[in-house]
């Protein structure tokens, strides 16, 4: 209105009333509803307003003005009778790049009191110049999540209670988790380690009716994981943890029960209770943990990892804040480590920019690139990073940062409390849409986990030792300025030509460490039993195969030019290569890659085979080999692998014939030999005769990735 | 289940006890000294409410009314749990369990400075290098932000000069609506009361230890 009237000096609001009745008549045929309010709209102001309650936030909704260049909203605390009770605020500011599609606009309101009572108007801006207000939407917003007066649903957070003036303590997240676990079927809370100073980390297990009982029992429902609390000074995504925990473990919403019923989520909310106790971002020796997720010289991080590696989730986010106030409300970003397989960069990039984009854009959640604004130098691929750590271990997933300060678009949060309660409701939102992602995609999510365990299992293709995958802007409006930064490769960080494996000394593998908690480490044999390698034990040393479903993090560790390498440990390069005639004794430790045998291999006593990508025109036949690895081969003959003391990894071949696992005996340090390490691993096989595992110390694994057998499957290979 | 926490949590609302028309008085009067505003002028017998009003910039920014930690609440608590009830001090409240100090904030002056000031101040590392290292430094630095009574900032503008508990002098002037602090710190928040203490929230931190803060490692990346 004033804009028109400043501009064109005359211009009557009796005008404009006629104005709009003459353009009604168009509009009439399809919306015969148009409302008196239309009717005398004023010219740019912006019409039919809504609002839908979320958790925490309000969602509004109108329909784009033409030439708007960005909108205003404002928000006023209104009684039952709809009288202001307060002075109304401009809480928000709606800009073209905060979601993908600028023709219907949306903003998540948040940061109010959850219950209170607001009215809402919008207007639209031309350059400075405001707008006319829309008419008032009025709304009640939702109170704190679960009913008062149902057990367990009544449970509140201390951050809750005191409406975010208190972040919850370490003896209240005990009481509240404890509740949990005690009130709710679905919930089993367990503990995964413990920090430094003795702090439990726990992990709520949660599913319906009820969480499975196993580790190796969860891993076969496909979880998914959220770790909510890395920084101990960034606690906003602990809170949404806590709530989310409470609303899977009581709510009575079918379709959540549904997804429920179908998978296992995992929520670990304070990795790093030491120093969220303290304040601090690093855990009490001040180690940052996220830059320790590869090398875990603490026990909070190798809690982590061992969790990782028995309850094997297929996605998970990882929750932080950040401080740049430019930013959008929540910056995300792919596991991009340039050894990262394939199929778990592209799927983590649909659950960003496919589902988390196209979602925020519908309930006004502006998600964002990490690192999207120009210039920027963060966001890159160490492998130190959990996102990075868990990409490479074929997990899809995503960091998530919660943007700290309110920044323009949030002109209402230099109050604490404010800014607080839309954190944290910003990551409620987001979990909740990685669980409904999740659901939505777990074909898509196993296909690719199956892919990329037999992608990295093969060892081809160079290795990289730093540097990213590259993530393209995405088309305009992109809601960041810039892509994150490009972080290419260099020439001296790639090895063209993979080792087959490493080998480590006795020394180096059993060896006492100093870069622990103080001055004191675990052993590199416990770390790399944590990430559940397979390392193969000779008479002279230890080796670690590339073809196994970590391959892309095994150099990063172990090779003399990683970035942040654990041991230089010496490369074993392949020693047979191309074609064979005729047959192949091993022994000692034989490296077959990329070539073609015509006649029968043995493995003696004590030996280690490792073939991958080879075509082998014989039996393939080993007995007491102290370790037995075939991976993406062809054999056109039967494969009997007898008593083996060591490992047995056999991926993504194809045999023309039968398999044979018998005896395998539960290698790897002795605490955790009878888990999955333990276990001989066949998986993404296919076989035109029978798959017989007999007398196996542990029964074979496939981790999710299905053998296609024409004959039977028998004996402890029977499901796998 | 559901109120387990909030009994033992969330303040007991107090209720609000007026001032006599002398106190009254003599608060009016200070507040001209220091130029103060931020409270409720009167009330309807025009006396001047004198307990649990702060006063300062940032005040509106913090729980005010009956909403939880608001300053009639923190009243009868001890200093070091009325710090954990005001969202900007995080930083400090950090700071005094990590150096053990609750039981120095009795009979004292408490100027708090924000997480903004500290973040200002020291850079990420440095400053967890002081909360899980440094304690004796960190310890002696917040010493330097206790004044040796408990005085209101009107109280402090008319001294002038406070001594610290690290014994060292603060020249205390107003400036404006606020009250200032050797050369840079202001109260933005001033006049909390708890047991036996007052609390000041300030805008920067005070003391002799060297500024970290301003390069990359102020807000490190994920």
């Amino acid at each position: 209105m004033r804009y028109r009237r400043t501009k064109a000096g005359v211009f009557s609001s009796l005008l404009a009333a006629i104005l709009a009745v003459t353009a009604l008549p168009a509009l009439a045929h399809g919306k015969p509803a148009a409302t008196a309010l239309q009717m005398q709209a004023e010219p740019n102001q912006v019409q039919n307003v809504t609002v839908v309650q979320g958790d925490g936030y309000a969602t509004l909704a109108w329909t784009h003005v033409d030439g708007a260049t960005d909108y205003q909203i404002e928000r006023t605390p209104v009684a039952e009778d709809g009288s202001a009770t307060g002075n109304g605020v401009i809480v928000g500011l709606w800009r073209p790049n905060r979601q993908i599609n600028n023709d219907k606009p949306t903003f998540a309101d948040a940061g109010f009191a959850p219950g209170d009572r607001f009215q809402w108007r919008v207007r639209a801006r031309f350059g400075t110049e405001a707008q006319p207000y829309s008419a008032a939407v009025v709304g009640t917003t939702k109170p704190h999540w679960g009913d008062p007066n149902i057990p367990g649903q009544n449970l509140r957070t201390q951050w809750e209670q005191t409406l975010g003036a208190q972040y919850t303590s370490d003896v209240n997240e005990y009481a509240y988790t404890a509740a949990i676990d005690e009130l709710s079927d679905r919930v089993r809370v367990t503990e995964i380690g413990r920090t430094v100073l003795n702090r439990p980390i726990n992990m709520f297990i949660i599913g319906y009716p009820k969480p499975p009982a196993t580790p190796e029992a969860v891993a076969a429902t496909s979880p998914l994981v959220v770790n909510c609390n890395v920084h101990g000074n960034e606690p906003g995504d602990r809170e949404a943890c806590f709530i989310m925990a409470r609303q899977l473990a009581f709510t009575q919403d079918r379709a959540t029960l549904n997804l429920l019923s179908k998978t296992t989520v995992l929520i670990v909310p304070t990795i790093n209770g030491d120093g969220r106790a303290a304040n601090s971002r690093g855990n009490s020796t001040g180690q940052d943990l996220n830059r320790d997720h590869s090398l875990i010289r603490q026990p909070e991080t190798q809690a982590f990892a061992e969790m990782v590696r028995d309850y094997r989730p297929i996605a998970g986010y990882d929750g932080h804040e950040y401080g740049n106030a430019n930013t959008g409300d929540l910056p995300m970003l792919s596991p991009r480590h340039a050894n990262v397989p394939q199929g778990i960069f592209d799927e983590s990039q649909d659950m960003i920019e496919g589902h988390m984009y196209t979602q925020g854009a519908k309930d006004g959640w502006w998600a964002c690139p990490y690192g999207c604004t120009p210039g920027a130098t963060v966001g890159l691929g160490q492998e130190t990073i959990l996102r990075n750590t868990l990409g490479l271990k074929n997990v899809v997933n995503s960091l998530l940062e919660l943007r700290s300060s309110g920044g323009p678009t949030r002109p209402n949060e230099s109050n604490t409390a404010n800014n607080r309660r839309r954190k944290t409701y910003s990551g409620l939102w987001t979990f909740n849409q990685f669980f409904q992602y999740h659901g939505a995609q777990l074909k898509d999510l196993n296909k690719a986990r199956a892919e990329a365990i037999q992608f990295q299992s093969a060892n081809t293709g160079p290795i990289v030792l730093e540097g990213s995958r590259e993530i393209k802007a995405y088309p305009a409006p992109h809601p960041g300025e810039a892509p994150p930064p490009v972080d290419a490769p260099r020439e001296e960080n790639i090895l063209q030509h993979a080792p087959c494996a490493y080998k480590l000394t006795e020394e180096q593998y059993n060896g006492a460490r100093t870069d622990g908690p103080g001055g004191q480490g675990t052993t590199v044999a416990q770390r790399l039993a944590a990430h559940g390698w397979k390392v193969i034990k000779t008479n002279d040393g230890y080796i670690v195969p590339l073809s196994q479903p970590q391959r892309g993090l095994v150099p990063l560790l172990l090779d003399e030019q990683a970035v942040a390498g654990l041991v230089a440990a010496e490369r074993i390069m392949p020693t047979v290569t191309g074609t064979r005639k005729g047959a192949l004794t091993v022994s000692g430790v034989t490296c077959i890659a990329d070539a073609t045998v015509r006649g029968a291999i043995t493995v003696k006593k004590g030996a280690t085979l490792i073939a991958t990508g080879s075509t082998i025109n014989g039996l393939v036949n080993a007995d007491r080999a102290a370790g037995f690895v075939l991976t993406d081969s062809k054999v056109n003959a039967m494969v009997n692998v007898l008593n083996t003391a060591g490992p047995v990894i056999m991926v993504g071949n194809k045999i023309s014939g039968s398999v044979l696992v018998h005896g395998t005996k539960a290698s790897g340090p002795a605490n955790v030999a009878n888990g999955v390490i333990g276990a001989p691993l066949v998986a993404g096989n296919t076989l035109t005769g029978l798959l017989t595992c007999t007398s196996n110390a542990v029964t074979p694994v496939n981790l999710e990735t299905p053998n296609t057998v024409r004959g039977l499957k028998i004996g402890q290979c029977a499901r796998i | 289940m559901t109120d387990v926490f909030l009994d033992t949590m969330r303040p007991t609302p107090r209720r609000v006890r007026r001032a006599g028309p002398a106190a009254g008085l003599a608060l009016a009067t200070l507040l001209a000294v220091t130029g103060c505003t931020g409270g409720d002028a009167t009330d309807g017998d025009g006396i001047t409410p004198v307990a649990f009003t702060v006063t300062g910039p940032l005040c509106a920014e913090l729980p005010a009314g009956t909403e939880p930690g608001n300053p009639e609440s923190l009243a009868g608590m001890p200093a070091d749990q009325a710090v954990q009830w005001i969202p900007v001090l995080t930083t400090f409240d950090a700071a005094v369990r990590a150096t053990g100090l609750a039981g120095e904030l009795t009979g004292v002056t408490v100027l708090a400075p924000t997480d903004d000031a500290f973040a200002e101040k020291f850079s990420r590392t440095n400053l967890d290098e002081l909360l899980l290292h440094d304690t004796d430094e960190l310890r002696e630095l917040l010493r330097e932000h206790l004044v040796t009574a408990p005085m209101s900032v009107a109280e402090m503008v008319a001294a002038g000069t406070v001594k610290t508990v690290a014994e060292g002098e603060l020249t205390v002037t107003a400036q404006g609506s606020v009250a200032r602090f050797g050369n840079e710190a202001e109260t933005v928040c001033a006049d909390y009361q708890a047991t036996n203490a007052r609390i000041h929230v300030i805008d920067h931190v005070l003391g002799s230890l060297p500024t970290t803060a301003g390069g990359e490692d102020d807000h490190p990346y994920h």
